[in-house]
């Protein structure tokens, strides 16, 4: 057992480091650090992800063939922590991360040949279209239907907490297609497109003030069977497959150290007072106690890959375990860079996106950014399993 | 000892929350604080005519006696409604500095129209590099022919943007002392700031302002010793405040596990979210435990005092930020959404626990009073005076 690099993998990651050197220009490289929410401003995460569809690297995980990269998992991880050291605008979310993969292991050519490429090139935004006001972490209780009527299905119903579906241009919903049977039997997966007849869009406010997420109506909209994905009652097995890659599929490892590396330059600088919150004890133990957390979940992370890569499988435990970690983990991490602010705590600034405000210093735009991120950070525990569902998946394990 | 309520003081309980159920729901409030001035000049006339804003001052000062309890009953009625009124700053901070220096013409003057609804006076005192050393102060006043010359930069005065008049601290000859400062004098720029609990504060800077010698308050007092006993009766209100929303996040969290169903029962049907509850439950009561020690501390000497406010202000910022993070977690997305109160009694807690000095301040305060074995080892009952 080691943690050696091999030479070939020093040299990827020195490929990585200067290419994100030249193209992560300070621009996106402010827009992200002025972020509080989990994904990017499209218009500037579609940017960097132009950059790096130019480049072939869009879409480190997926294979060659769709126009993945064909990396290794070591190789993925390692482009993963020089993006997050590098501050990159997180946008690799439900597109390339969630319905791609589920387009290519369940999709038919056509879906394929049509889908892949638009989400390569930015063409098409993805919503996730799962929660419904009455069905959230019972998400089988769903209740959108979708009847069949010659080579079309019509949808009626709501789905809500849609992520940017104000900017994206399609939806993959979970759909009611049937009654009879488990109430897990009669789900379908379906593509919407969102620029049809019968879709209304209503913004949701969170509470860091930001408009990110939102309900969506369906009012007898169209949607042709050929946007079907896999057969009718299969939505549940393909829900489950895409929520492996929500929960588990991601490298965070890099992204809570990027965030502890921010917040110790934050901590660096001098207050007003003079003094400086590295210099005081008290913040030293818990920002210590927080780096261990980092690096024990990144450890976690590193095994559950040498599991993979030897052809195994990490189990339901570790991931759900690193998905409460990581929660919780960006939680104290925000709620203790909100603590250096002092009275500056108080002011808040209304105006989104923030990077849409003059420059300021590099740690006043900390500042700026810091209450309404560890407001944000809140939702960590809850979207993709909330932590109490993690914990009963764990338990189940256990007790079995 | 007695630490049971008087019939008179649930009834002010009572009269308090029955008033802002009325008059102050949620809808409402947002209303006010998406108005261009953030504050709701009727509600404060009412505030006035119910005698809220007479209740902590002394009769012979037109006010209605109210000890700390009663001022403690009002604020935790202010945190359940998430009143965005000065109601803090300017009658139990500011008011209060002016019940204790002000000479009769000025406490005739400034309380006689802060009680009427008609004047709403602002401390000025903290400054950028201040934090809770109250004698870090760089403003300075200079002698005049006919009064004072006063500069500085005072930043967040709370309930600065709603003020007619200012107290503003100040060094003169080596000492801090207060003046009053009417907002329209020439040389002072107020700019109005919006706070994360969505109220309103101010960014004060004064640049050469010329106020009459007449504008001084208590020249002969100790006057940071009654800053700092301000800022501990402002801190015992803040404490009750937190208690108000602690419960009101507590009730709301209990009536939505009941009604929302999931896997075919209520979610509050589901043990581990009872525990959670519970565990909830356990931090409310022990906050209340705490803001009372504070309130019951405001006038007790020095060390105590400090050791039941600040004590309290640090056991409540930790057990507070606990009871709405996990509010918002068992609402789920829905605690997230700003559509209910949830967001804005989380967001006012913050805010609360960096007001008038941050909770690791208080920590810190607390625990170089308890250096002393002997307060440390004390009974918390006292020796009759
Ligand atoms: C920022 C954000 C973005 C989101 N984006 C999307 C999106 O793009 N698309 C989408 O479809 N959805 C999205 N969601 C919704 C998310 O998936 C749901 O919030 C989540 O599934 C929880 O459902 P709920 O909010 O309805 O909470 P509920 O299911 O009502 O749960 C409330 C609380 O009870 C707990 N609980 C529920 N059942 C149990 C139980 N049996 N035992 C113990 N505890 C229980 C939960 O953990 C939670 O703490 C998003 C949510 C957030 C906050």
């Amino acid at each position: 057992m080691d943690l050696l690099m091999t030479e070939e993998e020093v040299r990827f990651r020195n490929e990585v480091r200067t290419f994100l050197d030249t193209h992560l220009d300070e621009g996106l490289k402010r827009a992200e650090r002025l972020n509080p929410s989990f994904l990017a401003d499209p218009a500037v995460g579609l940017k960097w992800q132009a950059k790096l569809n130019d480049k072939g690297w869009v879409a480190p995980s997926w294979p060659r063939q769709y126009g993945g990269t064909g990396w290794t998992l070591a190789e993925r991880y390692i482009f993963d922590q020089e993006c997050e050291r590098a501050g990159e605008p997180h946008f690799r979310g439900a597109s390339i991360k969630m319905i791609a993969p589920v387009i290519m292991r369940y999709g038919n050519e056509a879906q394929k040949s049509f889908y892949l490429p638009r989400i390569l090139n930015g063409e098409d935004v993805w919503a996730q279209g799962y929660s419904e006001p009455g069905s959230g972490s019972d998400l089988a209780s769903l209740k959108t239907r979708a009847v069949l009527d010659g080579d079309q299905y019509i949808v009626n119903g709501s789905k809500i907490w849609s992520t940017l579906a104000h900017h994206a241009t399609r939806m993959f919903a979970l759909v009611r297609t049937a009654d009879t049977g488990k109430k897990q039997e009669g789900i379908t997966f379906i593509l919407i497109d969102l620029k049809s007849p019968g879709v209304t869009i209503r913004p949701i406010r969170s509470i860091c003030g930001t408009h990110e997420f939102n309900q969506v109506f369906f009012d007898d909209v169209k949607v042709p069977v050929s946007d079907r994905i896999g057969e009718e009652g299969e939505g549940w097995d393909i829900a489950k497959y895409l929520l492996e890659f929500e929960r588990g599929g991601a490298f965070a490892g890099g992204m809570l150290r990027a965030m502890l590396a921010r917040l110790q330059r934050l901590a660096s600088e001098p207050l007003p007072g003079g003094r400086k919150m590295i210099d005081d004890p008290l913040f030293m133990a818990r920002f210590a106690e927080i780096a261990t957390d980092v690096d024990a979940n990144d450890m976690l992370e590193l095994s559950a890959m040498s599991k993979v890569q030897a052809g195994g499988n990490p189990g339901s435990v570790p991931s759900s375990t690193m998905k409460i970690e990581r929660s919780r983990i960006r939680q104290s991490i925000a709620e203790l860079a909100a603590s250096i602010l002092g009275t500056d705590a108080l002011r808040w600034e209304e105006h989104r996106p923030l990077h849409e405000l003059p420059e300021g210093s590099e740690i006043d735009e900390e500042c700026k950014v810091a209450s309404a991120v560890y407001f944000n950070s809140r939702s960590q525990s809850i979207f993709g399993g909330s932590n109490e569902i993690q914990l009963e998946i764990i338990a189940k394990t256990l007790l079995r | 000892m007695d630490l049971n309520y008087s019939d008179e003081q649930l009834l002010l309980k009572e009269s308090a929350e029955r008033f802002l159920k009325e008059r102050y729901d949620f809808e409402k409030r947002n209303k006010i604080i998406a108005s261009e001035t953030g504050v709701d000049a009727a509600i404060w006339s009412e505030m006035a005519d119910l005698g809220w804003l007479a209740l902590p001052f002394a009769e012979e000062n037109g006010g209605l006696g109210g000890g700390p309890v009663e001022i403690s009953l009002t604020m935790e009625a202010v945190g359940w409604a998430l009143v965005v009124e000065p109601y803090l700053s300017s009658v139990i901070l500011a008011g209060g500095l002016v019940e204790k220096l002000g000479s009769e013409e000025q406490r005739a003057e400034i309380l006689g129209g802060l009680i009427a609804g008609t004047s709403r006076p602002a401390l000025a005192h903290t400054e950028r590099q201040t934090g809770f050393d109250l004698d870090n102060i760089a403003a300075t006043a200079t002698k005049s022919v006919d009064g004072y010359t006063i500069s500085g930069e005072k930043p967040l005065v709370p309930g600065g943007s709603f003020a007619d008049v200012f107290l503003v601290s100040a060094t003169l000859d080596g000492t801090v002392k207060l003046f009053v400062v009417p907002a329209d004098s020439a040389g002072l720029t107020s700019t109005q700031v919006k706070l994360v609990d969505g109220s309103r504060a101010s960014d004060l800077v004064l640049d050469n302002v010329p106020v009459l010698a007449s504008a001084l308050l208590g020249a002969a007092a100790d006057t940071l010793a009654e800053i700092e006993a301000a800022y501990d009766r402002a801190n015992a209100a803040l404490a009750s405040e937190a208690v108000g929303i602690m419960d009101a996040l507590m009730d709301a969290t209990v009536a939505y596990t009941k009604e929302r169903v999931q896997f075919g029962k209520p979610l509050a049907a589901f043990q581990a979210l009872q525990h959670r509850m519970a565990e909830m439950a356990v931090k409310c009561q022990e906050a209340r435990g705490s803001a009372l020690l504070a309130t019951l501390s405001v006038d007790a000497p020095r060390p105590m005092r400090i050791r039941g406010v600040s004590g309290a202000r640090a056991k409540i910022g930790k057990v507070s930020r606990s009871v709405a993070q996990e509010a918002i977690q068992l609402h789920g997305a829905m605690g997230f959404s700003e559509e209910m109160p949830i967001g804005a009694w989380f967001r006012r807690l913050y805010a609360i626990e960096n007001t008038f000095g941050t909770t690791a301040d208080h920590l810190k305060r607390y625990g170089e009073i308890i250096r002393d074995p002997a307060m440390l080892s004390g009974s918390l009952l006292r020796e009759p005076v």
